[in-house]
């Protein structure tokens, strides 16, 4: 388990999303999907530059297919962001999620 | 203090990890980036079947990671998921800046950063991206269990993905603009065999329809004008490619298309500049055209550089 990025299940997902302080990364992920790996590591970099100030989530689609459905997630990877229990923004999906496009988008939740 | 190395190589797909295998082996100094993990396209693509040396199929993802072991063997660094945030191509040194914190640098550099899959451009697209349109059969597919997809597209990733796809889903309808496939034979004839399989020839979408889902697109058969809706689960969209050039857009020329022109040993007008793969202009674009590219530009920066001293 990595030091910025807790992964959680859907039983979870109130808790740890909808009623969370800080504003939240949702990340959609699957097995065998390598723009999936590609984007873990720009996931934690990310991460640990928001240290303490938004939270950064991944939750594992094929385990967790309900919420997957409820959210109208059908590709992976996808990034959901949520401030104050609501989504906010636009989601990230597929392979080219850019570092830097990440930072902006929560750079822009945090203002 | 900039890292310093003989031969920088963005893109780890066929042509950039061959560069990186005939540099390393030549003992350069070789540095590949790459913004997601090494194969290219050809990590997302179930199988190979017309790469020589594998007699039986070969997995996407394990010819990827065998070109990269191979690169890394003889000694080339791969630097995976990093973004290039600056970079300066036109002088003597070449200059890159990465994941904004970095600095490397080298008197030659070969881009190879391939192609994208190409967007339809029809309305509704970019708002299902994610929610019910895809571009990658290996890593979506699984989310279609049971369910009734469409496929965009007559090429051989098109069919060979919905073949691919009908390990999943409870059905497959191919929508193409012509009345038969561009693909090779074989998957052809293949695709047109399983009962899983419906094809819709002459028919291109026109707009992908939904509330916050993708439910259903919208397509007219270009022969008759007849416009219909067709309710779906999902799309996957295989419509051809467009070049990576935003690396060398404006320093090196390009075709109509947007196809990087090259010597016939990869070089530009940039001296110490290489270009390989995909992005380039040419008539073929396969893993083995690729790999062909990449060992040129490999060879003719070593007499470059060579040439320098």
């Amino acid at each position: 388990m990595s030091e910025h990025v807790k992964e959680i299940t859907q039983a979870e997902y109130e808790k740890e999303v909808l009623q969370a302080g800080e504003p939240v990364v949702l990340d959609f992920f699957s097995t065998e999907c390598p723009p999936c790996e590609a984007l873990a590591p720009k996931f934690e970099a990310v991460a640990g530059q928001f240290a303490g100030k938004a939270r950064f989530l991944k939750i594992f689609r094929q385990g967790n297919r309900d919420l997957a459905a409820r959210l109208g997630v059908s590709g992976s990877p996808t990034l959901i962001f949520f401030k104050g229990g609501s989504e906010v923004g636009e989601r990230l999906s597929g392979e080219d999620i850019k570092r830097t496009a990440l930072k902006a988008q929560v750079e822009s939740m945090l203002a | 203090m900039a890292e310093r190395y003989d031969l920088v190589v963005v893109g780890a797909g066929p042509a950039g990890l061959t560069a990186a295998i005939y540099a390393a082996r030549a003992r350069m100094r070789t540095l590949v980036l790459d913004e997601s993990v090494p194969g290219g396209q050809v990590k997302t693509t179930h199988k190979v079947s017309n790469y020589p040396g594998f007699p039986e199929d070969v997995k996407g993802t394990d010819l990827a990671k065998a070109f990269s072991a191979q690169a890394e063997r003889f000694g080339a660094k791969i630097r995976r998921a990093v973004e290039i945030t600056k970079h300066g191509l036109e002088g003597d040194l070449k200059t890159f800046e990465l994941d904004e914190e970095e600095q490397v640098e080298a008197p030659a550099v070969i881009v190879a950063t391939g192609a994208r899959p190409r967007e339809l451009g029809v309305p509704g697209e970019s708002k299902f991206k994610g929610r019910g349109i895809s571009y990658c059969a290996t890593c979506d597919g699984a989310y279609f269990d049971g369910k009734e997809i469409h496929v965009i597209g007559g090429g051989n990733s098109a069919v060979e993905e919905s073949l691919f796809l009908t390990q999943f889903a409870r059905k497959v309808t191919i929508v193409h603009q012509f009345d038969h496939f561009q693909a090779e034979p074989v998957s052809a004839q293949e695709a047109l065999h399983n009962p899983k399989i419906e094809v819709i020839w002459d028919s291109e979408p026109r707009a992908f329809l939904g509330e916050k889902q993708l439910d259903a697109l919208r397509i007219e058969n270009v022969k008759t004008k007849e416009v219909r809706e067709l309710k779906t689960d999902g799309v996957f969209i295989f419509v051809g490619y467009v070049p990576r050039t935003d690396l060398v857009k404006g320093l090196v020329k390009m075709n109509p298309w947007g196809y990087v022109e090259t010597g016939d040993d990869m070089s530009t007008d940039v001296p110490g500049l290489y270009v390989a793969g995909d992005i380039r202009s040419k008539q073929f674009r396969q893993i083995t055209t690729a790999v062909a590219d990449g060992t040129i530009a490999a060879l003719a920066v070593q007499r470059y550089l060579k040439g320098r001293k």
